[in-house]
């Protein structure tokens, strides 16, 4: 094993890198891009005002609620609106599909025998479908809704229930930190992943298909230092990748309005509850893992297209099942066991630990998260050398 | 070496002892036999298919053997140790298109474990490059790169060369300088290997092997290959060696040609 080979190699792709603008631009510049974008969708989304159709089939009680109702929700003041009235339910169906309302909320014929009889009425509450997130937005502004029903709904000369507020405590973070700061460790793993897969994969095919591997293979260089070198050189663009990123998530610069262009910040903002340094090496050590991954997959492929190909192979199921859009936990069982055979799983309970929760190395799931990164590097490391002479040209 | 200098038989730079190499049902190279002596250069020459690259990269053990065994130096191969030797330009041009000329030349060297800038120039000038040292190996012209991936086999001061058709798409002129510093290189002690299909330069060379199927069927200098031959054209003598007519019909009408 010679060090000075390995840094020949290392050497050799940060040249290469130097003269590529757009690839250095893929590996800096597109996740920070790609980050500050879901940032401003997630963060600046209109909360749109749930407007509300009242469909009455309860006659003159019922009138009395609508009535209250509209009075109450004049402006919105908890985000739901009352627009209109109607007394069919095949009426209030037709609004939505109009767009005049998200929400249509039946009123039983039932309720005054309902009320005498002293049986809870069944409100129907109509929506779209199309959007079910929209809808349970939606259902859950309905609790200022209720507490107008309740009022209304109280027999005449009973006390008016108490219906409490709620006030919302967390153990973690705050309880207005929003989607970003839960999904900044997740944004900082999954980039470390799939880019550096990528420019590996593509980079080591090159190798093998423009001559240069057979011809490296004509030196002195061994296997190993040829694995070990492309580990340090993409490693080090890795690294600059995931400081770049974790400057950006961690930090916010507040840029003033300026004549036109309204105030906006550069930055995320979000509040690591860990050691930013942590991060960085779960994120390093899944980077690792990358790299060889993509240096043993480049042998099944001929082109760079088929290099591609992995992405959906690789890539897609890592990001379903990793933790990335479904916690680890709510799969069904038969993919939670294949969850525990990713990497990305690991990395991005380990980055959730300690950025979300301010675990640090004494945390046995942080340390079960580094050891089995780092062991799936060195398996890497060793597969991706194995193929390296197996091929017959 | 030490056998060379206790006297006793001298070391061959490169030998082949009952070499094969079988892809499936194909012998690519059939039970090859070779001695070659230090300071001369040999052609290696054959038809596309014949076996050239293969011999090529079983000698350099890029390619495991099938049976027999092949030596550099006398050491055994694959040998890494032994690589450090060996200067091996293949047909393709293996350089690094994204990095500049001095760029590849010194990746190159490094791996080979000679880093001084010297070499880097030497053959820098050598192969007329001098000028291109700092452009992107991508804005060479084909010819250039060539030239350069001989440069990136010769920046280590190989005791033995092995070149695949080395002066493919290299203008006469070259080609000229290129074969006085082979020549240069042997008389130094260096053995080279040069595998062509063209006849050509065959006769630059100090000695041919000609192969076919995988197969030795004709070794000696390009003048009693033709005396054997009884013919004044390398090409007709190989034909007869392959046994062939000059028009490439069988000279037996009973031998089938694929």
């Amino acid at each position: 094993m010679s060090g000075s080979r390995i840094l020949a190699i290392a050497r050799r792709i940060a040249q290469g890198f130097r003269r590529d603008e757009r690839t250095l631009g893929l590996m800096f510049v597109v996740p920070l891009v790609v980050t500050a974008l879901l940032g401003w969708v997630l963060r600046d989304t209109k909360d749109a005002t749930v407007q509300v159709v009242m469909v009455n089939e309860a006659g003159a009680p019922g009138q009395r609620i609508v009535d209250a109702l509209t009075t109450a929700t004049i402006g919105a003041p908890d985000g739901v609106e009352v627009i209109s009235h109607t007394d069919s339910e095949d009426a209030a169906k037709e609004q939505l599909r109009l767009d005049n309302g998200d929400i249509a909320i039946v009123i039983p014929a039932s309720l005054p025998s309902d009320v005498l009889a002293g049986t809870r009425p069944t409100f129907t509450v109509i929506t779209k479908g199309t959007e079910p997130a929209a809808d349970a937005a939606a259902f859950g502004k309905l609790q200022s809704v209720m507490a107008t029903l309740a009022a209304e709904l109280a027999p005449p000369g009973a006390a008016t229930p108490v219906i409490p507020k709620i006030a919302r405590e967390t153990v973690y973070l705050t309880p207005d930190a929003d989607q970003v700061d839960v999904l900044a460790p997740i944004f900082l793993g999954f980039f470390g992943y799939f880019f550096v897969f990528l420019l590996t994969g593509i980079s080591f095919l090159r190798e093998r298909i423009g001559g240069t591997l057979e011809r490296l293979l004509g030196t002195p260089v061994s296997r190993g230092e040829i694995v070990l070198g492309y580990s340090l050189g993409f490693g080090m663009f890795a690294t600059i990748q995931i400081v770049f990123l974790t400057v950006f998530i961690l930090n916010s610069i507040a840029v003033p309005a300026i004549g036109p262009i309204p105030a906006f910040s550069i930055g995320l903002g979000v509040d690591s509850a860990g050691s930013p340094i942590l991060a960085f090496v779960i994120a390093l050590l899944l980077s690792i893992g990358a790299v060889n991954l993509g240096i043993f997959l480049s042998t099944f492929a001929r082109t760079e297209l088929q290099v591609i190909q992995f992405i959906p192979l690789v890539i897609v199921p890592q990001g379903l099942l990793g933790g990335l859009l479904f916690p680890v936990a709510q799969l069904p069982d038969a993919l939670n066991v294949i969850a525990h055979g990713l990497p990305l799983t690991y990395a991005i309970e380990g980055l959730r630990e300690v950025m979300l929760k301010g675990a640090d190395l004494s945390s046995r799931v942080v340390q079960t998260d580094l050891l089995v990164l780092a062991g799936i590097a060195v398996f890497f490391v060793i597969l991706a050398s194995t193929t390296i002479k197996r091929e017959v040209a | 070496m030490t056998a060379a200098m206790s006297g006793s038989a001298p070391v061959h730079a490169v030998e082949a002892v009952g070499l094969r190499k079988q892809f499936g049902e194909i012998h690519a190279v059939d039970g090859i036999d070779l001695a070659l002596e230090p300071g001369r250069i040999y052609g290696l020459l054959g038809p596309n298919g014949s076996g050239k690259t293969t011999l090529i990269r079983l000698l350099t053990g890029l390619a495991h053997a099938t049976a027999g065994e092949a030596r550099i130096l006398g050491t055994r191969m694959p040998s890494r140790q032994a690589l450090g030797q060996i200067g091996y330009m293949p047909q393709a041009e293996a350089i690094y298109p994204e990095l500049s000329v001095g760029e590849n030349l010194s990746f190159f060297a490094r791996l080979e474990g000679h880093a001084d800038r010297s070499a880097i120039d030497r053959v820098l000038d050598l192969v007329e490059l001098s000028g291109r040292k700092g452009a992107p190996a991508l804005e060479l012209s084909g010819g250039m790169r060539r030239r350069l991936s001989l440069a990136c086999t010769l920046v280590h001061d190989p005791k033995v060369l092995f070149l695949d058709e080395p002066t493919v798409g290299v203008d006469p002129a070259l080609r000229v300088q290129f074969w006085t510093h082979f020549r240069r290189l042997a008389a130094a002690g260096t053995t080279i290997l040069v595998a062509s299909h063209v006849m050509d330069e065959a006769d630059r060379c100090d000695e041919l092997i000609f192969v076919r199927s995988g197969k030795v069927i004709g070794r000696g200098t390009g003048a009693e290959l033709r005396a054997n031959a009884g013919t004044d054209n390398l090409e007709t003598a190989f034909l007869k060696l392959s046994g062939l007519d000059a028009e490439g019909r069988p000279l037996d009408g009973n031998e089938a040609v694929a």
